[in-house]
């Protein structure tokens, strides 16, 4: 698999074909790695040239050099060597570079630089440590626990993901948190678009009007096996280049490519199940409680079917699914010397653990490079995705109607199976027979979307001394979603007069983004040891989207057709957004000793109050290489690199802030206007991140330990916020730029590679990382936000506090000057990975432990289970300080005087993911077969945490803003596990 | 080579230094520009949203006033707070940021901010439109403002109005309960002049829920029938008497005219938020009390029904579901003849007993029961006033006001131990600390 990487290629293949004039030896040789095989693909060059080569399929490669000068050789994932030309005959076997220090950066946007020369703590991983210990199903659910500084959280367990992702903290309080994703140079639309199920939840009726219907990330649909490498650019230091999009961080995905060489055929096929993550139990009853909780007249009820043998583990019932999971994939990959092919197929299903639901994808992807000359390359990627999610009915809602809220009201003694006509019974204790709901409730959002990007790469100029190279990206981002909420006029809650006769609720959204972008790059050799390369480029990037909801109510018998009912409603909403860019970047390496960088981008926008408006973010790095200075292998270390860096970056206005609108409204047939909740802002401008990090990294025997470490400091200014307005202006929020916040936070790696004999290697990564946020201004009085009410537990945004402090209710002697009482933070104290692989012979075992410690999460889920009498919990003693009631009766009997018991740690140390697999060895398979590898994995298998419900990650409100860590009846996650077998001929 | 470079990099800067046309809204009109230059069906849209948000949040409105006045309870597995801070359960109080207080709250100042646009519009518009068509336009705003603020001070009580809110960045002080009262009757009477001067017909329609109070003369009607209710709450009793003589209070006529919040089920339109269906898990149900202490031979008994089993929730529960409406297309009264009788009677007492007792007897036979044959005292009557209050006007936000200006909350039921009732509802907390409040 390391053979196919790309990466250097598409640096190197830039160099690949200069001829000098005055060298006078053709030097031959040849790379191998440590066990013999050739590296195909590797690059060698010239030292403080613009010479080089790259390895042919033997491994082979030839340049012009002159005696004493140096060859650097690399390869990614190898540690790159250096050595000098003594003869015509050079050999080099590379040592595989577990600890990562070696590897090649995308840090830029159009250029490269080696992990031992950035200034900047960048995360990344290979392909094969994202998708290859386990079968992932989405591209979001890859990414857990393996990049510090990096927090991720899944919003539920629905089938289809839906994740927030937030890089070194919170750093925007309104606007997004979400990273920019990049892949292959084409910017992907991450929307969460809703479904719109408010209209059957009345979830924004209640005490908070935001959309709960959980919906799918759209970065879910990239797979995760088409890809090769991601990079994590965690703030503004990193990411300045980005600009305005860059505040909440960069992720830069790089999908397989193929190499010349003979065609290879990958097939791979996984099999596994999927159960709920960790039953909770449900209450035991008695006669007791029976009446205490539903009257006396429930007793007999209780009685009669206690003695029938009818007390249901409703639980099971609805958690209680094994979902089936597969997965088949095969690739061909393959090349000559002008063109190189990737062709990867995948389908999959996945069934979820609630009936009915489950997320299936069929992807398609063609990459292919062609040198169209010597000079000119170029690359192109295409991915076709078709995914469907039917994701269940859950989360908040104010018509007791989702599967969550109707399951938590509903004691054992209820009969809620269909009789042998199928027919269901009501439900007598909740608004919805969850069983029901569960069999005749669609949910389903469906994508089909298309990624195409391209990259022309001409060398214009070249001389011994310099080079100019132009670079010369397209991509497109095309899909449709259709989203398909199907209630039929059979539910409880549909019929008889409840709800709307039925409801079908269907959807689309096309989206159509593209970006542009030209770059001119060009290398100065000023000496062997002195080289500059400077940049210069201009981005654009357009949006469009265009979203229609219809709904329609009072259906025609079981017609789900729009028309095919007694009233339909559309709505649409569109978002447009044009944003221009420009950028210029220095990059001065001397000898690699020193290395340093500055740079500026400037951008425009159409979401800004003033769209001609330029916004500049500079930045600044340097990495000084001790190691390059002086001999420090006499103390055992082999790197030691220091390294600053400082940078701006921004984040926009969320779409139509700028302006203060009239809504459309019905009555009797007659259309009407209403002004909307917010005062627009025409100044409104994007935030500002301002971001200093330093740091080192230091690698001691030969590399085998190496140890990185860094501290950043993370201010966001200019921050918007939806800033309260008296109500009786008649509307709710103004958006202003109102106050600013700071993260600190460290994160430190230790990579071991200790063992590395040929039959058993062991190697490991630990990551450790914090981070601390604090509003450092706040412009408007603080307030409370991201809940339901400050007694069920709230945020609070105030100067001088934490933003994700989470605030409630509390006895007198605790409350502060605004008479809340603070019960902790989201945020965790720290957060820990481990990731460990040993391998023995053909056999190989991998595992990711994450832990997160501490961070609180405000769980409604329980107090809607202890209002109905039925949390598990409920009779267990173990909250109460007196040890007197029952933790069900202690938590309600603090209701509203003390948010506290509704206020939990959310801590978690679970195993995310382990595999062990056996790779049958070349002497057992004869000619056909390159390679076999069997397995077994699983994800999530091991959890430990205190928490009260189904899942620690979890958020009632997506991804948006601050409201992660909010629980009401989620779909709870699953474990998942898996057989795998992978053939290669 | 040289000039390829410089070529290339013009080329760059040029392609980044195209303007970016600025963006409008796609997907709405802009209120200022509807304010400055508004066409007559701009006018006639902004009428109707208007009106259709005399309807925002009203559900909220009815719920939570009902209940505080222990006239319902709604038992949700969605929300712990219908039976619990709105009731006082325990220690809790009532929060200033929770809905049941901000949203109503919130639902009844955008009547007031949409009809200022209105009145803007009508202003400034270029269309060629009448000194007396624009009265009908601004006698409508300000009447539907009037009646708006009035049920924000309804919850708000003694904590006192903002009823100056013109201006979002100065906006005026808030008055206390009896201020508030005042300036409330006074926009009522600039309305009721600008409406006396507006000819024979708007220029606009309104839904069907104001049929019959559709032109100038007869939506003056309801101006006057809003300003007895308020001269009612002002303890003018005289004023009250004189405002009724102008509405559209009928002594013989049917009980339930007046006019109404429409709603539908078509389309997106709004459905009545009060409907339920009978035997509902989420239920709203009757307090217990209003079957214990209602009169035998009381026909009001039909505002609820019997369950099939009782409603139980927090130690709570019921035997009745309310019953006031036939389906999710029902509208829901703005003020109706039989408050107009009834403020008659109330005006009455003190001055003329007998004509008090007299419209009390109207609605007494109008629900199966003789003729009043008790004291004829002040006390007695208004006893029996209130309790024909209570009966007539149940579900409809009017038992918990009533009490509180009689002074009499202290006679409400608590339920459980520690519960309490409430007087007012918390200032909202946007209110606090900015512009005076």
């Amino acid at each position: 698999m390391r053979k196919i990487k790309l990466l250097l290629l598409f640096l190197t293949c830039t160099l690949l074909s200069f001829q000098g004039n005055s060298q006078d030896m053709t030097v031959t040789g040849k790379i191998t790695d440590e066990q013999g095989e050739p590296i195909i693909g590797a690059s060698v060059i010239v030292k403080g040239t613009t010479r080089g080569s790259i390895t042919d399929l033997e491994g082979n490669f030839s340049l012009r050099a002159s005696r004493g000068e140096v060859l650097e050789v690399s390869f990614i994932g190898y540690a790159a060597q250096e050595l000098e030309v003594t003869g015509e005959s050079l050999s080099v076997s590379l040592r595989e570079d577990i600890t990562n220090l070696e590897e090649v950066i995308i840090s830029g946007l159009a250029s490269t630089v080696k992990r031992s020369n950035l200034a900047n703590s960048v995360a990344s991983i290979s392909g094969k440590e994202l998708s290859e210990t386990t079968n992932q199903q989405t591209m979001d659910a890859a990414l857990y626990g393996k990049f510090k500084g990096v927090n991720i959280t899944s919003n539920s367990g629905a089938p289809g993901g839906g994740i927030s992702v937030k890089l070194r903290g919170i750093t925007s309080i309104n606007g997004s948190n979400e990273p920019l994703y990049i892949i292959d140079g084409v910017y992907l639309d991450n929307s969460a678009i809703s479904g719109g199920l408010n209209t059957v939840s009345k979830a924004s009726g209640g005490g908070n009007q935001s959309n709960q219907d959980n919906p799918t990330n759209r970065i879910a649909d990239i797979d995760p096996e088409d890809i090769e490498f991601v990079e994590i650019l965690k703030g503004a230091s990193a990411a300045a280049m980005y600009g305005s999009r860059a505040s909440g961080g960069v992720i830069i995905i790089t999908t397989k490519r193929g190499t010349s060489g003979k065609p290879k055929i990958n097939f791979s096929q996984t099999v596994g199940i999927s159960k709920i993550l960790k039953p909770l139990g449900v209450r035991e009853w008695d006669a007791t409680k029976v009446e205490t909780h539903f009257g006396v007249d429930e007793v007999a009820n209780f009685q009669a079917a206690k003695s029938a043998g009818k007390l249901y583990d409703y639980e099971q019932d609805l958690y209680g699914n094994t979902g089936s999971q597969r997965t088949s994939r095969i690739t061909l990959s393959g090349g000559n010397e002008s063109t190189g092919y990737f062709v990867g197929a995948t389908v999959k299903k996945d069934q979820g653990i609630v009936p009915n639901t489950g997320y299936s994808k069929n992807a398609f992807r063609l990459n292919l490079d062609h040198k169209l000359s010597d000079r000119i390359k170029l690359t192109t990627s295409t991915n076709y995705v078709k995914s469907s999610a039917d994701r269940g009915f859950f989360n908040n809602d104010n018509s007791g109607t989702t599967m969550g809220i109707a399951f938590v009201a509903t004691p054992a003694w209820a009969e809620l199976h269909p009789d042998e006509n199928g027919n269901y019974p009501n439900n007598p204790y909740a608004a919805s027979n969850f069983l029901q709901t569960a069999n005749l409730v669609t949910n389903n959002e469906s994508v089909s979307r298309l990624i195409s990007g391209a990259t022309l790469t001409a060398n214009l100029m070249q001389r011994d001394k310099s080079n100019l190279q132009l670079m010369v990206r397209g991509g497109l981002d095309n899909y449709t979603l259709e989203t398909r909420a199907i209630f039929p006029n059979t539910l409880q809650f549909q019929k008889d007069g409840n709800g709307t006769g039925g409801a079908s609720i269907q959807g689309t959204t096309t989206s159509a983004n593209t970006n542009l972008a030209a770059f001119l790059i060009h290398d100065y050799y000023a000496s062997p040891a002195l080289t500059f390369r400077t940049q210069l480029g201009t981005t654009a990037e357009n949006f469009n989207r265009n979203n229609i909801i219809g709904t329609a109510t009072f259906l025609n018998g079981s017609q789900t057709n729009l028309d095919q009912s007694g009233s339909v409603a559309v709505s649409q909403s569109r978002l447009l957004q044009n944003d221009r860019g420009i950028f210029f970047q220095e990059e001065v390496n001397y000898n690699d000793m020193i290395i340093g960088t500055a740079g500026v981008r400037a951008d425009k926008s159409s979401n800004n109050g003033d769209p001609n408006k330029l916004y500049y973010y500079p930045k600044g790095s340097v990495a000084i290489n001790l190691h390059q200075m002086t001999d420090l292998s006499s103390a055992g270390i082999s790197q030691l690199k220091l390294r600053t860096a400082y940078g701006q970056a921004g984040n926009f206005a969320v779409f139509g802030d700028k302006w203060s609108s009239l809504n459309p409204i019905n009555i009797d047939g007659s259309a009407g206007l209403v002004i909307s909740n917010t005062i627009g802002n025409e100044n409104i401008k994007p935030e500002r991140q301002s971001e200093l990090e330093f740091g080192f990294d230091a690698g001691v025997l030969e590399n085998k330990v190496a140890l990185d470490f860094t501290y950043y400091i993370k201010s966001v200014d200019d921050l918007l916020l939806r800033a309260e307005v008296p109500t009786s202006t008649g509307q709710t929020v103004k958006v202003v730029n109102a106050a600013s916040l700071e993260n600190k936070g460290i994160e430190i790696g230790l990579n071991l590679n200790l063992i590395n004999t040929e039959d058993f290697r062991w190697s490991s990564r630990t990551s450790l990382w914090q981070n601390r946020g604090l509003i450092t201004r706040l412009d408007i009085p603080s307030y409370t936000t991201g809940g339901f009410a400050d007694f069920l537990g709230q945020f609070r945004i105030k100067e001088g506090h934490s933003p994700t402090e989470i605030i409630g209710v509390g006895p007198a002697d605790q409350q502060d000057e605004d008479g809340l009482v603070i019960f902790g933070n989201a945020e965790p104290n720290f957060q820990m990975s481990f990731m460990n692989n040993l391998s023995f012979k053909g056999f190989e075992f991998t595992m990711l432990w994450h832990w997160k410690n501490g961070g609180k999460n405000i769980n409604l889920s329980a107090l809607l289970s202890d209002l109905s009498g039925t949390s598990p919990d409920y009779d267990r003693i173990d909250l109460d300080p007196d040890s007197a009631l029952g933790n069900g009766d202690y938590r309600l009997s603090q209701l509203g005087a003390n948010s506290g018991p509704y206020i939990e740690n959310a801590g978690y140390l679970r195993m995310r993911e382990a595999g062990l697999f056996y790779t049958i060895p070349q002497s057992v398979l004869g000619d056909t077969f390159d390679r076999i590898r069997v397995g077994f994995s699983g994800y999530n298998l091991i959890n430990f945490f205190e928490y009260r419900s189904y899942d620690p990650e979890v958020s009632n409100f997506g991804g948006k803003g601050l409201s992660t860590g909010v629980e009401v009846t989620p779909f709870p996650s699953s474990k998942r596990f898996n057989f795998h077998l992978t053939a290669t001929f | 080579m040289k000039a390829l470079k410089y070529i290339l990099l013009s080329g760059l800067v040029t392609f980044f230094s195209c303007e970016i046309e600025d963006i409008p809204d796609p997907n709405n009109p802009s209120a200022a520009d509807i304010a400055a230059n508004a066409k007559l069906s701009d006018l006639q849209l902004l009428v109707s949203g208007t009106e259709s948000l005399l309807r925002s949040e009203m559900g909220f409105y009815y719920d939570v006033l009902n209940i505080v006045g222990r006239e319902q309870y709604f038992f949700t597995n969605s929300d712990p707070r219908y039976t619990g801070e709105i009731l006082g359960k325990g220690a809790s109080s009532l929060d200033n940021a929770g809905f049941y207080g901000t949203r109503p709250y919130a639902g009844r100042y955008i009547v007031v901010k949409n009809a200022h646009i209105l009145i803007d519009a009508v202003n400034n518009t270029a269309e060629s439109i009448t000194a007396q068509e624009k009265n009908g336009y601004t006698g409508f705003a300000k009447t539907v403002q009037a009646y708006s603020l009035l049920l924000v001070l309804n919850m708000q009580y003694d904590n006192g109005i903002r009823v100056e809110t013109y201006d979002p960045e100065n906006l005026g002080p808030f008055l206390d309960y009896n201020g508030a009262l005042t300036s409330i009757s006074s926009l009522l009477d600039e309305a009721y002049g600008e409406l006396n001067n507006a000819g024979d017909a708007f220029l606009f329609d309104l839904s069907s829920g104001f049929a019959g109070f559709d032109n100038p003369q007869n939506f003056a009607e309801f101006n006057r029938a809003i300003k007895a209710r308020v001269a009612l709450y002002s303890g003018d009793k005289a004023g009250a008497l004189a405002a009724l003589n102008n509405s559209f209070m009928d002594l013989g006529g049917d009980l339930n005219n007046g006019p109404q919040h429409f709603y539908s089920e078509a389309g997106t339109d709004l459905s009545n938020p009060l409907f339920r269906t009978r035997n509902a898990s989420e239920a709203l149900v009757a307090h217990p009390s209003y079957m214990a202490d209602i009169r035998p031979s009381d026909k009001r008994r039909n505002k609820v029904s019997r369950r099939n089993n009782t409603a139980v929730l927090d130690g709570l529960s019921s035997d009745f579901d309310v019953d006031l409406f036939a389906s999710p297309s029902s509208n829901i009264p703005i003020i109706r003849n039989e408050e107009l009788i009834l403020i008659y009677a109330e005006a009455n007492i003190g001055t003329n007993n007998n004509e008090a007792v007299a419209a009390l007897n109207i609605i007494r036979n109008a629900y199966g029961m003789p003729d009043y044959f008790g004291m004829p005292a002040d006390d007695a009557v208004t006893n029996e006033l209130l309790y024909n209050r209570r009966y007539s006007l149940f579900g409809e936000a009017h038992r918990w006001i009533d009490l509180r200006r009689h002074g009499k909350l202290d006679t409400l039921p608590l339920d459980r131990t520690d519960d309490d009732v409430w007087e007012k509802f918390p200032r909202p907390e946007s209110e606090v600390g900015v512009q005076g409040g």
